[in-house]
């Protein structure tokens, strides 16, 4: 009663002669100019449609066609984007020639293979240890003094800012074997000088994985773990308190209450967050490329550098371009198997 | 009866002595909290430190073994070096690189928002699945595009060209996605009542529509131009000519060139990598808001 005598005084009495609001059901446009209405979302669709198909769709198309040819720009070729005449059509060749684990297969080949070893070891070390370290920061950064929260993210957030040009850079100064600090603190803890070459020693393996690709993947966590920690900061302040207090009440310690009150409701943020972390980790060509450039002897060759050298460097587009698919097919299926448990998650 | 009161009592007493076990214990996890805390944040500070320190060393210094931590006898001789150097010219590399960002960012913000604008509050035929195609090519790793986004661009003449830069990424899936987000709470009242009054449609977006959302353009400018600030893939291969190249890339060089003097790569890494940080550490309120906004990368 209250509300409706407050609207009465409120809204003026011109408001019955103003024309309807809502768009009258039925009807695309509303507000009797639909001419200029369409006008204008055709005057800027179809630039847009022109554009996203000059840009986008054909050198989608083009890809997956390139990866059927072998094909160098170098090469004039036919007539038709320079695929045929120097640049035969080989069909399913570089796709066959994927599949050869001999040990005579070609170089490109047995490149390849270790591209994709290196690729899939990268990502899935970098993404549990990523959600190991973002998750418990961040819940410790939540629970501590509102005055010294910013300085603490931002602390953690810097590294997410810097290019990854400069990330591998001023970890080439950590990490080099005579002017490093790594290693000068090494030296200061054990005593004798420490000379450990971290990223050209091929010989540098534990557990089978190459030292060259921890000292990557180290980088990599220090620049991408503030991107994750700002994200579970923000869905640990949108839990009410309420339901944490209740739990404490209820003698629930610290551990328990975000063990079995705070872990599960934040798991559809751990789960998209790990979804966009593995994605970003098949992608990653700066880190790779500046700290190491695949070395040594190939050790941390990931895929998006693979791709880059034999296109740029060897001139080998159509091989190139049937290894892109491949990364492409790779991050497809994992991103859609982790979106499937996303989905089943939300539901409980 | 009494013995029901005892057993109150010792209840509470009980109860006393863990609550102040608990505020004991709840001290020194704090303390450990905070302890761990300042170690994480020391790490995480301590490449760039040690970046900084190094900048400041005479090459004399940074060949001892082992090195210092802190400079001995701190000199600018390093950042002179650089700036006098003629085959450095950093401000042509400043240009370029804030050239190709502030674009991006134009040409960024004007199309997203105009597309968010039209997605947001226009219903036409095909629209979702027009819609949905530009949120899908955000699934494509730019690997799968590269090598025909470099033949496209050689075909219209913009290898070796900024411009080659700016042109293919005017409609992002990332920015259409953000300004649509937004553009949906603005009230449709306020444009119907626009069209009333007789102003044009572009005149409603331009007029009534982005006057309502500077924050988020805000935001996304400031995203988009830190994504073109650290670009290296793209630049890398359609920027082969030296005076046209970009900061990552000319760092790279100048670190291959200058490996054996390292006092002279850190001086540069500082001149290149620090003055944006500052600018970006100073807005990332409004960039730590927009990544969270949309849970995207």
């Amino acid at each position: 009663m209250q509300r409706d005598a407050m609207s009465v005084t409120i809204s003026p009495p011109e408001q019955d002669d103003l024309p309807e609001l809502q768009p009258p059901k039925g009807k695309r446009f509303f507000g009797g100019r639909e001419g200029a209405q369409k006008k204008f979302v055709a005057g800027v669709m179809s630039p847009v449609i022109a554009y996203m198909l000059l840009w986008g769709l054909i050198p989608l198309v083009w890809a997956f066609a390139l990866g059927f040819f072998l094909y160098s720009a170098r090469r004039a070729g036919g007539p038709f984007l320079g695929l045929g005449g120097d640049n035969p059509f080989v069909g399913l060749d570089h796709y066959k020639a994927m599949l050869d684990f001999s040990p005579d297969a070609s170089l490109n080949v047995r490149q390849f293979h270790i591209a994709v070893k290196v690729t899939l070891l990268f990502a899935f070390i970098v993404v549990p240890l990523n959600l190991a370290i973002t998750l418990p920061l961040a819940a410790m950064i939540e629970s501590v003094h509102n005055r010294v929260k910013p300085f603490f993210r931002s602390i953690f957030f810097i590294p997410v800012l810097t290019s990854a040009v400069g990330v591998a850079i001023i970890w080439g100064f950590v990490l080099h074997p005579q002017r490093g600090l790594l290693n000068a603190l090494l030296s200061k803890i054990t005593g004798r000088l420490v000379v450990i070459s971290w990223t050209t020693d091929p010989n540098l393996v534990v557990i089978g994985i190459p030292v060259a690709l921890f000292a990557i993947i180290v980088a990599y966590l220090w620049q991408d773990i503030g991107y994750n920690l700002v994200i579970f900061i923000a869905a640990l302040q949108a839990i009410p308190d309420s339901v944490k207090d209740a739990a404490l009440i209820d003698g629930a310690s610290a551990w328990q209450t975000f063990r079995y009150i705070t872990l599960p409701l934040l798991k559809p943020t751990i789960l998209l967050a790990s979804v966009l972390t593995m994605i970003s980790a098949f992608q990653v060509f700066d880190l790779f490329q500046v700290m190491t450039a695949g070395g040594p002897q190939d050790q941390t060759r990931a895929l998006s550098l693979d791709i880059y050298e034999t296109a740029f460097r060897f001139q080998r587009m159509g091989w190139s371009a049937a290894v892109s698919v491949v990364l492409f097919a790779i991050v497809l299926v994992i991103s859609l198997v982790q979106t499937r448990m996303l989905k089943s998650n939300w539901e409980y | 009866m009494t013995g029901h009161g005892e057993r109150t009592k010792v209840q509470r007493r009980a109860q006393r002595e863990r609550r102040y076990a608990g505020q004991r214990k709840q001290t020194v996890s704090r303390a450990t909290l905070y302890i761990i805390l300042a170690f994480a944040g020391i790490v995480a500070m301590i490449p760039f430190v040690w970046m900084i320190l190094g900048s400041f060393k005479t090459g004399a210094e940074i060949r001892q073994i082992p090195p210092t931590f802190w400079p001995e006898n701190p000199t600018l001789d390093n950042f002179r070096t650089i700036l006098n150097d003629p085959d450095l010219p950093l401000l042509l590399f400043y240009r370029n690189s804030m050239f190709i960002a502030i674009m991006n960012v134009f040409s960024v913000l004007f199309v997203g928002s105009l597309l968010g604008y039209i997605f947001a509050k226009f219903r036409f035929k095909g629209r979702d699945i027009v819609f949905w195609y530009i949120l899908a090519t955000m699934m494509i790793p730019a690997q799968l595009t590269m090598i025909p986004g470099f033949l496209l661009l050689a075909e219209f003449g913009l290898l070796n060209n900024l411009w080659g830069l700016i042109v293919p990424s005017a409609v992002d899936a990332f920015a259409i996605f953000l300004m649509r987000q937004f553009i949906i709470s603005v009230p449709d009242s306020l444009i119907q009542a626009a069209r009333v009054d007789g102003a044009s449609e572009f005149r409603i977006y331009w007029q009534i529509v982005l006057p309502q959302i500077k924050p988020a353009l805000a935001t996304l400018g400031l995203l988009t131009f830190m994504f073109n600030w650290n670009a290296y893939l793209w630049p890398l291969i359609v920027l082969t000519e030296q005076s046209k190249r970009t900061l990552p890339i000319i760092l790279t060089w100048y670190s291959t060139q200058n490996s054996s003097q390292l006092q002279l790569v850190m001086a540069a890494s500082v001149l290149m990598v620090i003055p944006v940080l500052i600018i970006f550490a100073i807005s990332q309120r409004w960039i730590v808001k927009g990544l969270t906004l949309t849970g995207l990368k």
